[in-house]
């Protein structure tokens, strides 16, 4: 008998919890660009691997030149070409241009915008994610596709990360926004083979780093800090 | 009794069944080679011995097996600049100092330490450049110079290196794990969050094949317009081939 009055009343109670206020959700998208160049290693690092290169060599065994020389035969269909490394500090490092994708290589780039922005407080031009607000579409991460998409043009060069979300704020509505209060929830994806992007759709852009990023967020900082590994 | 006749496949361990080496059951061949007696490879001079007897044979077929078996000898005998020995056989040799004998190996190790020790046989004392000269790890800036530490080629220096590396490796992956904990941590707090129909969809798993065409971080960043550079020198080094 209580079982079957159970039933009755726990519809109820969940229909009730939908029918009061739909939720906005926000997709947002955290566009990076891997790292193009291994990062820097450890003098401590280096040192012990120095050293143990150097005591290994002590007991190495030494072999006659010409017994080694026969490893050095030319093949067939092997050529001779000057290799000039490209430098690990472009200039792009030097002049600090943000906007360019060639700065830090051995770090992490991710996207920012400069415009309106849903959680922004009426009209005023904040720097944000690109962002989507979900209205009917069958997956969050086709919002998000969207997003990306309406800023780039075309998805050819970027991959999502997983259907997941990787992350999500809740915004709570105040005094400057009144309209805000929405969750706003964080996708990844990465850039896939390619030096340049166009951006539209807003009047400003930046790759930066993890840490220049804190910088544009100070009250999200924290949150970031732990999205962001590095 | 019965007795199943059907062939049954070989099992995939099979490779460790089947028998590798012979068993003889005796102690014949089983012998320790012995320090100071003639190894068994040195047959090659006993060779030579053979061959020098035949004088009908042209000077330069000799001269030229001479060099062959030079060479082997070389291989065969290659020194080190420092010598390995257990604490042991240490000891044994030094017992063996007392009585007067003397093998082979120690008397090259006494020439090596006359001539300069470890030094004159290519392990310098200052740190040696690690990679090929010019785009080893200091030149390409990976290193700053100024912050390794001094250390001598000895044990208790690389004791010391050894376990501030470990300190400093150990410390970076801890960190990375526990980054890595938050960040799943906070992907499933973000997927309870989300409404029952958007949860069902990203729970979903995406088996859409990764990107053939990412690239790995490298040591130096990709020039461009360098493979047409390394096409054309590929097809003019074939096409001198085909002329010739």
């Amino acid at each position: 008998m209580r079982r079957s009055v159970m039933r009755l009343v726990h519809p109820l109670v969940t229909t009730r919890g939908f029918c009061t206020k739909p939720e906005k959700i926000v997709a947002s998208v955290l566009f990076e660009r891997l790292p193009v160049v291994i990062p820097k290693i450890d003098p401590v690092v280096y040192a012990f691997q120095e050293f143990s290169f150097r005591w290994r060599q002590q007991y190495r065994r030494r072999y006659p030149d010409e017994f080694l020389d026969k490893a050095d035969s030319r093949g067939k269909g092997d050529y001779q070409i000057d290799y000039e490394p490209a430098p690990r500090i472009t200039e792009a490092d030097k002049t600090n241009d943000r906007k360019s994708l060639q700065r830090a290589l051995d770090r992490r780039l991710y996207l920012l915008l400069y415009g309106k922005a849903y959680g922004s407080p009426s009209g005023k031009a904040v720097w944000h994610f690109p962002e989507k607000i979900y209205e009917a579409e069958e997956t969050l991460r086709k919002c998000a596709e969207s997003a990306l998409q309406s800023v780039l043009g075309n998805l050819s060069h970027t991959y999502f990360v997983g259907n997941a979300p990787m992350g999500h704020m809740i915004i709570q509505p105040t005094d400057n926004a009144p309209d805000a209060g929405y969750k706003q929830f964080f996708f990844k994806s990465q850039v896939i083979a390619t030096n340049k992007f166009k951006i539209g759709k807003c009047e400003d852009f930046v790759w930066v780093t993890k840490d220049e990023l804190l910088e544009y967020f100070p009250e999200q900082a924290e949150f970031l800090n732990k999205m962001i590994i590095s | 009794m019965f007795r199943i006749t059907r062939a049954r496949p070989l099992s995939p361990l099979a490779h460790q069944f089947i028998q590798r080496c012979s068993v003889s059951g005796t102690a014949k061949g089983k012998a320790k080679m012995k320090d100071g007696q003639p190894k068994k490879r040195n047959k090659i001079s006993a060779k030579k011995g053979s061959k020098d007897q035949d004088p009908s044979k042209s000077p330069s077929f000799s001269r030229q097996d001479a060099e062959k078996y030079r060479l082997y000898e070389e291989c065969i005998n290659a020194p080190t600049p420092v010598r390995f020995l257990k604490p042991k056989e240490r000891a044994r040799e030094a017992e063996r100092e007392k009585l007067g004998l003397e093998s082979q190996e120690r008397k090259r190790e006494k020439e090596i330490l006359k001539k300069g020790g470890r030094q004159s046989m290519g392990v310098p004392d200052e740190p040696m450049i690690m990679g090929t000269p010019g785009l080893d790890l200091i030149a390409l800036g990976l290193v700053d110079v100024d912050k390794i530490p001094k250390y001598e080629l000895t044990e208790e220096d690389g004791k010391r290196l050894a376990k501030e590396y470990s300190r400093v490796l150990m410390r970076k992956h801890r960190a990375r794990q526990a980054a890595e904990s938050t960040l799943l941590r906070l992907k499933k707090e973000a997927i309870e969050a989300l409404p029952e129909k958007l949860k069902q969809a990203a729970l979903v798993p995406d088996l859409t094949p990764f990107p053939v065409n990412r690239f790995m971080a490298t040591l130096t960043p990709p020039i461009e317009g360098y493979i047409e550079k390394v096409k054309e020198a590929a097809r003019r080094s074939s096409g001198k081939e085909k002329i010739r």
